[in-house]
């Protein structure tokens, strides 16, 4: 190692040393993210050596990987879900930012270009879709055309040029193909480049609670070569094994080929990432107002995720100050779940309002259960937080009882509260199939419906009795319920 | 020097051999899985499972030196929990490969 570092200059000190603190796997979800990129950069070079984007020859090429190259089904299935993983890196890294209040004072321009990052990765998903010509790809890859033509102008003709080209299956291909190997991942790399450097200039993010809340061994500083190189590999290595086993275990197998008739026969459906943005649009009152109005709502979402550093303007970094924010994202982090789940059952079928409302009405009302349950174990009590805030009290979150009693109380509350999130969320899915079987004039869907309904009000009053009790625990009962301890204030 | 300072040292230079120990048979391990992979006949959905599984041990190796190397050379102790996991791991990967291969 010494022989290489003097030769190479490895522990020359290029790039700013990181806190011990962020020798956690949340702190490189985007590294990550980048890992998985370049894997899809390796093994879709090693795939252009035989595909040819043409409506003739795509789907013969593609199949000719699968059949006849040697490890050409591994390389398809490692490049599909290598691609499945940075998008959903991708969100977790979106998440976990804006819980932790990245977006602030000064990396608001890392959060905008990390959202533009996202895009592209979303965009990355679109036109690879389409490559290998299936029944499955072309379909719902028209479909997403053709809800672009519905976007206001200027933007809707901008990008009908920018992807369809002459209107032509072949210079639709060539088009997606070109923005899918060459123009997108340049985009890509030039905005991983400007992001780097911001994160070079303003550092890795302090923890919420502060830097001065840490012992100093995690604030101690690292440099990148060795500890945080070492630590980056051996993540970048399990990544890659659990992408690999994955791929043993699930290996992908190529849908027909696409052809007008069958296409026909075909309810298309977008790839899961896009699910719940097609769940959204099959509402029916955002039917029935037109595609214009459906799509407005979903690019009012990107807009308020990407101008975010704008509107949440709160100096506070906290997440116990930031209780509407952390509620909002939890609320829109579940029924992003939730939508996307719903639209791979539901494919092609309209979305009444009632059933609409009940479904993203109930999950948004359980995560906010959930949420005030959060605060009210981990920071004690909801009432004490916009007390403090009102009194401009500090903001250091209260000193934690560590009696034996406490932690197990926290353990049993956590762990009924867990059942409950658990019971709402099947008996949620048990709503939406027994609406679909009544719908659909299945024998005994009532009944189904009505026990799922029944079973999911059961666990709505559940949790408000849970909140009551907790409430309850901070002293204006003396019999105490050990489940419900946890809020108790002798 | 104190006794504890001593007693720390010891410590430091018992866990380097062990590192050492353990890199090296986990560099075995990896050049085997290597030379495993690339002897296996590609053609055939089970054949090119078998390849992706010895890749797999592979990347697990290397994510365990990496792991032991952080260790010994910054904090000077390893944990065993990785360890046992990851040895576990490697074992259940090797065995599946060559249950797929025969």
């Amino acid at each position: 190692m010494g022989w290489f570092d003097s030769r190479l200059g490895l522990s020359y000190q290029l790039l700013r040393p990181a806190p011990q603190y962020s020798v956690n796997p949340f702190y490189w979800l985007g590294a990550l993210a980048t890992v998985a990129f370049v894997i899809q950069g390796v093994t879709g070079a090693i795939m252009m050596l035989y595909y040819v984007p043409s409506p003739t020859q795509a789907y013969a090429t593609t199949q000719y990987i699968f059949q006849n190259v040697s490890y050409g089904t591994f390389l398809e299935t490692i490049h599909l879900y290598t691609a499945y993983a940075m998008i959903m890196l991708a969100f977790m890294h979106l998440m976990r930012g804006y819980f932790v209040s990245v977006h602030k004072k000064p990396r608001e321009l890392m959060w905008v270009t990390g959202m533009v990052m996202g895009f592209v990765t979303l965009g990355f998903g679109f036109t690879g879709y389409l490559l290998p010509w299936t029944i499955v790809s072309k379909s719902a890859t028209d479909v997403g055309i053709g809800m672009m033509g519905a976007l206001p102008q200027p933007l809707a003709n901008f990008l009908t040029f920018l992807i369809v080209g002459s209107g032509t299956d072949a210079g639709e291909l060539l088009r997606f193909f070109d923005l899918h190997v060459f123009v997108l991942p340049a985009v890509l790399l030039v905005l991983l480049v400007v992001k780097m450097y911001m994160l070079e200039a303003h550092g890795v993010s302090e923890p919420t609670t502060g830097i001065e809340s840490l012992p100093p061994k995690k604030r101690k500083l690292i440099p990148i070569f060795p500890d945080v190189s070492f630590y980056l590999v051996e993540l970048a290595a399990l990544f890659g094994s659990a992408v690999i086993i994955i791929s043993v275990i699930f290996p992908l197998s190529l849908p027909p080929e696409y052809s007008a008739s069958l296409a026909g026969q075909y309810v298309s459906q977008p790839d899961w990432y896009f699910l719940w943005v097609y769940q959204i649009l099959k509402i029916s009152a955002l039917e029935e107002a037109g595609l214009s109005v459906a799509l407005s709502v979903v690019t009012l979402i990107f807009i308020a995720l990407v101008l975010l550093p704008f509107i949440d303007r709160g100096k506070t970094r906290s997440i116990r100050d930031r209780i509407v924010y952390v509620t909002l994202g939890a609320i829109f982090a579940a029924e992003v779940a939730v939508l996307a789940v719903w639209g791979y059952l539901t494919p092609g079928i309209a979305i009444p309002d009632e059933t609409a409302g009940l479904v993203l009405g109930g999950t948004a009302l359980l995560v906010t259960m959930g949420t005030v349950v959060a605060y009210k174990a981990v920071f004690g009590g909801l009432r004490s937080i916009v007390k403090g805030r009102a009194s401009g009290a500090p903001q250091k979150p209260p000193a934690v009882s560590k009696s034996v009693s406490s932690r197990s109380a926290a353990v049993w509350t956590s762990g009924i509260f867990v059942c409950l999130l658990v019971a709402g969320a099947y008996f949620i899915g048990d709503s939406i199939s027994g609406v679909i079987a009544l719908r659909l004039g299945a024998s005994g869907a009532l009944l189904s419906l009505v026990v799922s309904l029944a079973g999911l009000s059961l666990t709505v009053v559940g949790t408000m009795f849970l909140l009551y009790r907790l409430d309850l625990g901070s002293g204006l009962i003396r019999r105490r319920i050990r489940a419900f301890e946890l809020g108790w204030k002798e | 020097m104190s006794d504890e300072q001593s007693v720390a040292e010891k410590n430091t230079v018992v866990t380097e051999r062990m590192g050492l120990r353990i890199v090296s048979l986990l560099l075995i391990i990896g050049t085997i899985s290597v030379f495993m992979l690339w002897s296996v006949n590609p053609v055939g959905s089970g054949r090119e499972s078998t390849f992706a599984l010895f890749l797999a041990v592979d990347l697990v190796s290397v994510a365990m030196i990496s792991y032991v190397g952080r260790s010994v050379t910054r904090e000077g102790r390893m944990a065993r929990a990785p360890l046992i996991a990851g040895c576990c791991m490697i074992l259940f990967l090797v065995l599946t490969g060559i249950y797929l291969l025969s």
